[in-house]
Order: structure tokens, then sequence, then C-alpha cells
């Protein structure tokens, strides 16, 4: 093997780690920046530190399940604006970064100031166009005050797109439909307070020429049973309600619809009744039931209305929430559904997979240096640099998932978001294991490229799924034994299946770019390194299947029902059982083996993610986006496998050629 | 890397049988064998998505189905594919054959041994799952009883006499003796308690009768009664197997040698088809299979929960009595834990009325197995897992001692 071709080799392999690092850097940075100019807010004030804190804590209802003020911020405004912040300029033109529990705050309790914020993600300018809102470039951020002047157009457009069977929708109708449903969801947010804000006006109580008195909710509800007793009255003597009575009712009604669905804060009563109720429920409850002891829902909506009124002064305002927030917090203790708030709120605070691909990256950094570097000082201690920032990155990892897991009092695979940062802690454990054995620097290297690459999935699912990952499971899965043992199994067959095949892709670019200067131990250590975790896929894969038939006979009554996922994972274990038999028969042989490994990754693709997308089975995750970045999976695996074939038609013709 | 040497050149040549043994235990023919099996399961996984499953699983897994041609998006694939029921067939004969019988014998191959004899067991427990399992469902009201199941896909015609205004002598002809009589095939069912025998013929599985006033035959098909069988249009989403409502026609043949006018069976009629002969009165009817069970369930209280303020469900669960002999046994069948007794096995598959509302009266619907095999995954499994856990730690014990450890580079 000559020395310069290996040297061209390392210039390619360096190309191509380069080009890992700029879509990796694209990834992360570009595609996460503010499309447009950032927008000007006059008169905006952030909110303190002290004040978001305080407001992370607040338990709520959501999704079946307690959560803090934060994480419902956090999945609101990924869903409606596409990151969890946004930049704006005040009026000094200073660049302010608001984070999702104060962009929450001033939909809620500042939304004078909300509806200037670039809240909507656009994605598509026809949309707007066809609203007939003036749009800036294809892809944008718009404040709710640029898309009200067609707010009334969005409706009836949306209304007709939805007469259209879903699979025949184009990108615009959904879309059209997407924004509808996000402005309403949106308005909920901002008209929640209203009834606070505004009170009642207690129509002809002026008298002499005097404006009308306005009266608070909490004080109308005080007097529910005279009101209800009125109106007993009158129907008994055949009357018609009292026209001030009626527009009174009128304006407590239409004051408890506005603050009905957007935050369920109050928890009830009743330690029996499962559902919180928001501050529309308890204002109706408190009128128009009498069997319900209204004092507490009084005392809420009271305390909401002081909370609304005192956002003008900020201390004022941070006592009243952190009154409330320890009140709502102490009778969710009693009812034992406070105990993980805070640490839910730390999670989402300190944003660990962040931190976990920060290491990963340095580790991809570190590791390439030391590929580049080989023997010596200097990649002796980049090794030990690549394995301190992936072990740290690991530790993160592990760390997050423990924490996932005592949230969500589940073991930690139960969604598709799971099984991503699950995949990616396992492979890069299995990569190091795999160091740990053989010490050869290929599997140390792979780590944090893996890691890098898998959380980077992971934010871009969380990004385009937009819901809480962590939100109560159906009946069906609703069982940590079988979560347990099927759903981890099956996922760890998944993480090593992908391991194969990036060893295999390490092996095939390795001797095709002659990296290792035709080092026969390096080669043999791989191929042994790849036999090994495709006998780890085949023994995950295979018992994970069958204990999911398993589970599927104690749920759905039959072993085995064709559904996708199950076929899925009968794929990988055929082909890993092919892939054996045919090393075993000698059919294959190093080049086979590899080129098989690399296939893995397509099985494994294809039974991991692919099968969400075909519409059909009872595995449904509800996963709908990002069906391009699979394609572009199985190209890159096609891509590989062309060259490797190059690669071995090559080496194959330079031996003929020394032979000769 | 330890590859098996494939074997040496004999120095005399092989008899027949044994180059045709060496074939069928070979690991060519496991690898053909499980790399056909994958294509299969992927074509059918794709196909599945416009076909439907039921269909699906006819074409590609049926034992009467040898060769096929897959689909995908509705446009054939030119590559003519084997039937999985005959690969699987090949697999096993291969398995017992090359992984049992020809396999290497010794303390460094039991593991593979082992796993093999699991894999054994786990097909053949397919097989008579596939061949002898049978399904229904049971749907019992809050308060009721109930030891009656009906079968998911089989339709039976069941002739009874009407005496004091009950079926007695009641016959009943399986769907497997009448679902062949496609075309202008027909079939006499002899009923010997009764005074007449039963013609059947025209079996559609999935058809309506409709009246020849509204709509013209268009295949001529027979008109019984001013009334014809029209197969049911294709939808554009497949419609799965337990919906399909199959019909034939019938005539009945006295024993004095006449015969009834032609007329219509079919399982989506609300009433059977009455005869009278003198006084005497019988029913002729289609209908899905029922079957008694042995016991009866009262259904309690059913339970259908949903996670606080969304409609997801959190748990669906049915407390029954069973009662059996007098004597009385309270179960909880819920999602993930089934009641498995005397062979049968009852899980909780559904429920209603739709949109019931607290405080209505519901009902539970059971999916009730009878299967010989239902355990037999779960040993092989253990068995399987057991033989590769062996293969394996003794693979990784002899990388790990190989000292290829000790090598640094790159």
């Amino acid at each position: 093997m000559s020395n310069s071709s290996s040297k061209i080799g390392r210039w390619i392999a360096a190309g191509l780690a380069m080009a890992v690092l700029i879509s990796v850097f694209y990834n992360l940075v570009i595609d996460n920046m503010p499309k447009g100019e950032v927008r000007q807010v006059a008169d905006y004030t952030p909110w303190s530190a002290a004040t978001l804190a305080v407001a992370e804590t607040l338990p709520l209802q959501n999704g079946g399940r307690i959560k803090p003020l934060s994480t419902f911020a956090g999945f609101s405004m990924l869903g409606l604006h596409g990151a969890r912040s946004m930049e704006i300029k005040d009026s000094r033109g200073q660049t302010l970064k608001i984070k999702p529990t104060a962009w929450l705050m001033d939909s809620l309790f500042r939304p004078q100031l909300a509806i200037q914020l670039p809240t909507f993600r656009i994605d598509n300018s026809a949309v707007l166009e066809a609203i007939g809102v003036k749009a800036r470039g294809k892809r944008d951020r718009y404040s709710y005050n640029d898309i009200e002047p067609g707010r009334e157009k969005l409706v009836e457009l949306a209304k007709t797109y939805e007469a259209i069977d879903k699979a025949k929708r184009d990108p615009v109708q959904t879309q059209v439909i997407d924004l509808a449903y996000n402005l309403r969801n949106y308005e909920s947010l901002l008209g929640y307070f209203g009834f606070a804000r505004f009170g009642v006006t207690l129509k002809g109580s002026g008298k002499d020429g005097a404006p009308d008195q306005h009266a608070e909710i909490s004080a109308v509800m005080m007097t529910a049973p005279q009101i209800r007793e009125q109106i007993a009255q009158s129907r008994g003597q055949g009357k018609g309600i009292e026209p001030h009575l009626q527009s009174m009712l009128e304006q407590v009604f239409d004051a408890a619809n506005f603050a009905k669905f957007g935050l369920f804060i109050l928890p009830p009563a009743d330690p029996k009744t499962l559902t919180w109720l928001s501050a529309g429920d308890a204002i109706a409850n408190a009128i128009s039931d009498p069997k319900k002891d209204p004092q507490l829902g009084i005392a809420d909506v009271k305390a909401l209305e002081i909370l609304a009124r005192s956002v003008d002064d900020e201390t004022a305002f941070r006592q009243q929430l952190s009154s409330l927030r320890d009140s709502l917090a102490k009778r969710a203790e009693v009812r034992g559904e406070y105990r993980h708030i805070q640490m839910e709120a730390d999670y989402y605070q300190k944003n660990w997979f962040l931190n976990a691909l920060v290491c990963f990256i340095l580790g991809t950094v570190t590791a390439l240096a030391m590929w580049t570097f080989g023997k010596g000082k200097a990649g002796r201690l980049l090794s030990w640099l690549t394995l301190a920032s992936t072990a740290t990155g690991l530790g993160i990892c592990v760390y997050a998932i423990v924490n996932r897991c005592i949230i969500m009092q589940r073991p930690p695979v139960g969604n598709l978001y799971d099984t991503i940062i699950f995949i990616a802690a396992t492979v890069v454990l299995i990569s190091l294991v795999i160091e740990w054995m053989t010490r050869r620097r290929f599997a140390l290297g792979i780590a944090p490229i893996l890691g890098t690459l898998l959380i980077i999935l992971a934010r871009r699912f969380e990004l385009g799924d937009a819901k809480d990952n962590m939100d109560p499971l159906v009946a069906v899965l609703n069982s940590n034994y079988w979560l347990t043992i099927h759903v981890l199994t099956i996922t760890l067959g998944y993480a090593a299946g992908l391991l194969s095949a990036f060893l295999a892709f390490i092996y095939l670019l390795m001797r095709g770019l002659r990296l290792d200067n035709g080092d026969r131990e390096i080669r043999r250590s791989l191929t042994r390194a790849v036999y090994g975790t495709i006998c780890l896929t085949l023994f995950l894969a295979l018992v994970g299947t069958v204990l999911g038939g398993i589970w599927a006979n104690d749920s759905w009554g039959r072993f085995w029902g064709w559904d996708p996922k199950e076929n899925g994972a009968l794929l990988i274990v055929l082909w890993t059982l092919a892939i054996l038999h045919a090393r075993l028969g000698g059919y294959i042989r190093d080049w086979g083996l590899h080129f098989a490994a690399v296939f893995t990754g397509a099985v494994v693709t294809f039974s991991w993610w692919h099968v969400n997308f075909l519409g059909v089975g009872l595995h449904n995750y509800g996963f709908t986006a990002g069906k391009g970045t699979i394609w572009l999976f199985y190209i890159v695996i096609a891509a590989i496998l062309v060259f490797g074939v190059v690669a071995r038609a090559i080496e194959q013709n330079g031996k003929g050629r020394a032979a000769k | 890397m330890e590859v098996s040497p494939k074997s040496p050149a004999s120095p005399k040549a092989r008899s027949l049988s044994g180059k045709v043994f060496d074939v069928l235990s070979g690991f060519g023919l496991a690898t053909v064998t499980l790399l056909l099996l994958g294509l299969l399961t992927w074509f059918a996984t794709l196909e599945q998505i416009d076909n439907g499953l039921y269909q699906t699983l006819t074409k590609y897994f049926s034992w009467k189905s040898a060769f096929l041609l897959p689909e995908i998006n509705g446009k054939v694939v030119p590559l003519p594919l084997p039937g999985g029921y005959w690969v699987c067939a090949v697999l096993l004969v291969n398995l017992i054959l090359g992984g049992v019988i020809r396999m290497r014998k010794g303390w460094g191959h039991a593991g593979n041994l082992i796993s093999h004899c699991g894999i054994i067991l786990m097909l053949i427990g397919g097989g008579v799952a596939h061949h002898f399992s049978e399904r229904g469902n049971m749907a019992v009201g809050q308060g009721a009883s109930s030891n009656v199941a009906e079968d998911y896909f089989e339709y039976v015609v069941e002739v009874a006499e009407i005496k004091e205004g009950k079926p007695q002598n009641v016959h009943v002809i399986r769907g497997k003796e009448i679902e062949d009589l496609e075309g202008g095939k027909l079939r006499t069912y002899r009923l010997p308690d009764l005074p007449f025998d039963l013609q059947l013929t025209g079996y559609l599985n999935n058809a309506v009768p409709v009246s020849a006033n509204e709509r013209a035959p268009d295949r001529q098909q027979l008109v019984a009664d001013g009334y014809f069988l029209m197969e049911k249009p294709k939808e554009e989403k497949a419609e799965e197997a337990e919906k399909f409502s199959a019909a034939c026609y019938a005539r009945v043949l006295n024993r004095d040698g006449t015969k009834s006018a032609p007329f219509i069976l079919a399982g989506a009629s609300f009433h059977p088809f009455t005869y009278r002969q003198g006084d005497r009165v019988f029913i002729v009817d289609m209908h899905k299979r029922l079957w008694v069970m042995p016991f009866t369930l009262k259904l309690d209280q059913f339970t259908a929960a949903f996670h606080p303020g969304t409609m997801r469900p959190s748990k669906f669960v049915s407390k029954v009595t069973r009662v059996e002999n007098g004597g009385e046994a309270k179960v909880t069948i819920q999602m993930n834990e089934p009641m498995r007794y005397e062979g049968f096995t009852f899980y909780q598959a559904s429920y209603g009325p739709p949109g019931a509302a607290p405080g209505d009266k519901m009902y539970s619907v059971f999916e009730v197995v009878k299967n010989p095999a239902d355990k037999w995954p779960e040993y092989s499994l253990w068995i399987v897992a057991a033989g590769m856990a062996i293969t394996f730690l003794i693979k990784l014990g002899s990388f790990l001692a190989a000292g290829s450890r000790k090598k640094r580079h790159v």
C-alpha cells in the first residue's frame, strides 16, 4: 500500500468529515436562526428572572398529566414559533431573547405586547397570500397583528379545506388549516385573563349621567345564589330575566368562555375528580351549578384577578404570583400531583441534551484530529480528550433519561422521541464497550459522531412534532412490565443494528481510501466488531420481536398480526440471520459482510422510522413530519454501497495487476 | 472470525439422495429462504396499504399461493416470488435437516442447536395456530350474561325446524364446506333428520342481495325471487375481512324428488329464509358461526377511563363473574391482562355504545381465542434466547481471549 494513496485517502476522509461538521453546524445554528429581520417591539420590557422562576413551577394540567407551566410554554412556543426562543429589538434597538415562559407570560398577562411578537412561523408565504396578508420572505415569522387582518378569510378557507380528505390536501391547504388552529389556540391564551382585566359592566348602574359601574367577576360569583333566586322568581311570575341581569350574565359567560380552554390550573376540591379546572370552568360552575361549593372557585378567580391586574408593578405581580403558585402547589401536593414539577422545570431549564450535544461535537472534533494524527503522543492525548468528552456526553444523556423516567413514572421508551435519545445513549455506550474490548480507536471515534447525529435527530424530531413527549401513554402501552422488557429490547436492537452499519461504513471508508495502510489487524478487528454487533442485533431483535408477539398475544389476542412495526422487526431478524448464515456458508467474506452490515442500516431505518409513515397498523406514534430525511438516509446508504463496490473493484484490479 | 470450512471434496461422488440432503440442509438454502422471507415480508408490508391486510396475507402466505407478483402503489413489480407458506415450509425442513441433524454436535455448537430447536418449536407453533386456532368475539351488556361467541370470519349455513317457537334439529354447514362453491359449482348437503336436503351454489365471500327491479344483473347472475347477488365493489381503502358479508344461492331438494325455487342466503339479511312443508316450518339462515362456551360470563362492571382532560384512553376494565356448573368466580379482564380458562382466552377488545355519557349502560366486547399453541411462542422464546446467549457468550469469550486488546494502532 503506497503512502501517497493513503495520504489522498486521508484528505478525502478529512473532506467528508468537514462536510459532516458543516451540516451539523448548519442544523444547529443556521436553521434555528430567526428568519427575516428581527422585529422591533416598542415598550417591551423583559420579565425579571425571579418572576420567571416562580412562573416556571406553576402547576397545570395538560395532555392528561400535571406539568409545570414552563413545559406547557415550551411546547406551545415550539408548535407556533418553531423554536424555543425568539429574538426582538426593544425601542432602543437592543436585541432581546424571549424564552418560552416569558413568551407565555406575555401572551397571558401582556397581550398588547404579545400581539406584536413574531409568534407564528409560516413556512410557505402562499398561506398568507391565500388569506390576503402581505408576505415577506418564503419562510418568515409573523405576529398576531400581522395575520389578524386575514383572520376571517383564514377561518373560511380552513373550513373549506377541512372538507377535503386529509390524504388529498396539498401542503398549502394543510398549512392553512394548521394556522387557523394555531391562531385559535393562541387567542385562547391572549383572552384567558380577559375576565380579570375587564370584569363586567353593570348596565344602568350609572345614575345622573355618570358612567356605568364595573364589578369583578369574583364579586358576581359571590352573588350567584341571589342571581339564581332572582331568575327563579322572575320565571315563577312568568316574566323574563331582568335586562340588567341578562346583560351581566351574558358578560360573565362570555368571560368564562374565553377563559375555558387556555390553562387548566385549578386543582379541583374533590380528590376523586381527576380533571383540573380552568378559570372559565370555575366561573361557570359557580354561576350555574348550585350543587357545587363555590367558595374555592371564588377564591381562585379572585386571586387570578388580583394577579392579572398587578402586572404593571412587577414586584407586586411576583408576590401575587408566588402566593398563587404556593397555594396551587400545596393543593396539588395534597393530591399527590406536585412531586416532580420542580424536577421537570429544571430538566427543561438545564437543556441536558443540548449540553450532551456540545460534548459529542467536541468529541467529534477531537476524534477527527485523533484519527488524523494517528499514533504518537498527540494522538494519545486526543484519544483521552475524545473519551472524556464522549463519556461526559453519555453521562449527561443517562442523567437526563433517568430524570425523564422519574418524571414520567415509566420506563425510558414509550414514544418515538424516547427511542432516539435512548438509542443515542446506547449506541455511544456500546461503542465505548467495543473500544474497551478492541483498543483500536475506531469505536472511540465513531461514538461521539453517532451521538452528535442522533441528538440532532432528536432535536429535529421534537421541533417537527412539537408535542410534549412526556405525556401519558394510551391504554395498551400502559404497562411498565412490557415497556421494559419488549420496547427496551427492540430499541437496543435498533441501536446495535445502526452501530453495525456505521462500523461497516468505517471499514469500507478505511479500506477504500487506504487509511489503514493495509493493516490486516485493524481490518480483522473491525470485522470482528461488525460481526459481534450483528450477533447482538440479531439477539436483541429476535428476543424483542418475540416478546412483542407475546405482549400482542396478551393485548390483542394474537401473537402475530402482520402489523408494519412487527414486520419491520422481523425484517431485522431475517436480514441478520441471512447475513450470519451466508457468512457461515462462506458466501460472503469480509467485503460482503461489511456491505450487508451497511445495508442493515436501511433495514433498521425502515423498521424504526419508515413504517410509521405507512398509515396502517396498530403501532401509531402519530408522527408525520420528516419523511424526506428517511429517503436521504437511504440515498446515503446506497452511496456508501456504491463507493464500497467501486473501492473493492479498484483493489481487486490492483491485486490482479500486481499478480501479473 | 471463525467460518466453518466448506466440506472437502469427497473422494467418492455423492449419491443423488446425498446431494439432495446437502442442498436441503445447506447454508445456501437457509440464506436464500431467509432472504426470500424478508422480501415477502417487506412487499407484504407495503402492499397491505393499498390492498388491506386480509387480501395481502392471503396472497403472500396462503398455502394456495405457490407464486406471486408483488405490487407497490398498485403497480405490479415484475419479480416472481414463491409463496410465503412454502418458503416457511422449506425453511423448516432446512432447519431440521441442517440446523439439527447435520449440524456439528459438541459443546461449542450446543447454543446454536438449542436455538434451532426453539425456532422449530416456534414455526410449528405458528403452523398449529394458523390451522387450528379459532377466533371470535363476545359482546356482553353490563349486568347481562353470555356463553356464546361469534366467529370473526366464518359464515355458516344453519337449517332447523321450528317447533313451539324454538329451533329444533339444528344442522350447521361449516364455512369450509361451502367456501369453494364459486361460480356454477354446486353441492348437495344431506340433512337426515329433516324431510329435505339442501343444495348450495354461487358462493361469494362479500356480497349483498340486490333487487333486479332496481338494478339489472350485470354478469348474468341468477335472479331468485326478484333478487340477485352482487359482489360488493372494492372500496378505495381495502375493507377488512371481518366486515365481509358472505352470500350464496340455495335450493331445497325434497325427498319426493321435487325441489323449491332457488333462494338467496346472505349474511347481510336480517331474517332467515322460511320453508314450509305441510304444517311443518323450517328456517334456513346464513350467519357468522356461533360457538358455545363451556361456561357463562356475566359482566358486573365495565370501566373506560381516560387520561384527565383528554380523549386518550388510560384503561378499559371489565369485572366479570364466570359461572360454571353452579360455581362462580370473579375475574378482571383488562388490556394486557386477558382471562385464560379451559383453553379459551378472553381479551378486552372494545366497548360501547359509542359516545356513551356517564351513567349510560355500557357493554364490553371480548375477543375470544382458542389456540392450542397459545403459549408455544413464549416457551420457544426462552429456548431460543438461552441458545443464542450461550453461542454469543462463547464467541465473546473467544474474541476477548484472542488478545486483540494487546495490539493498539491507528
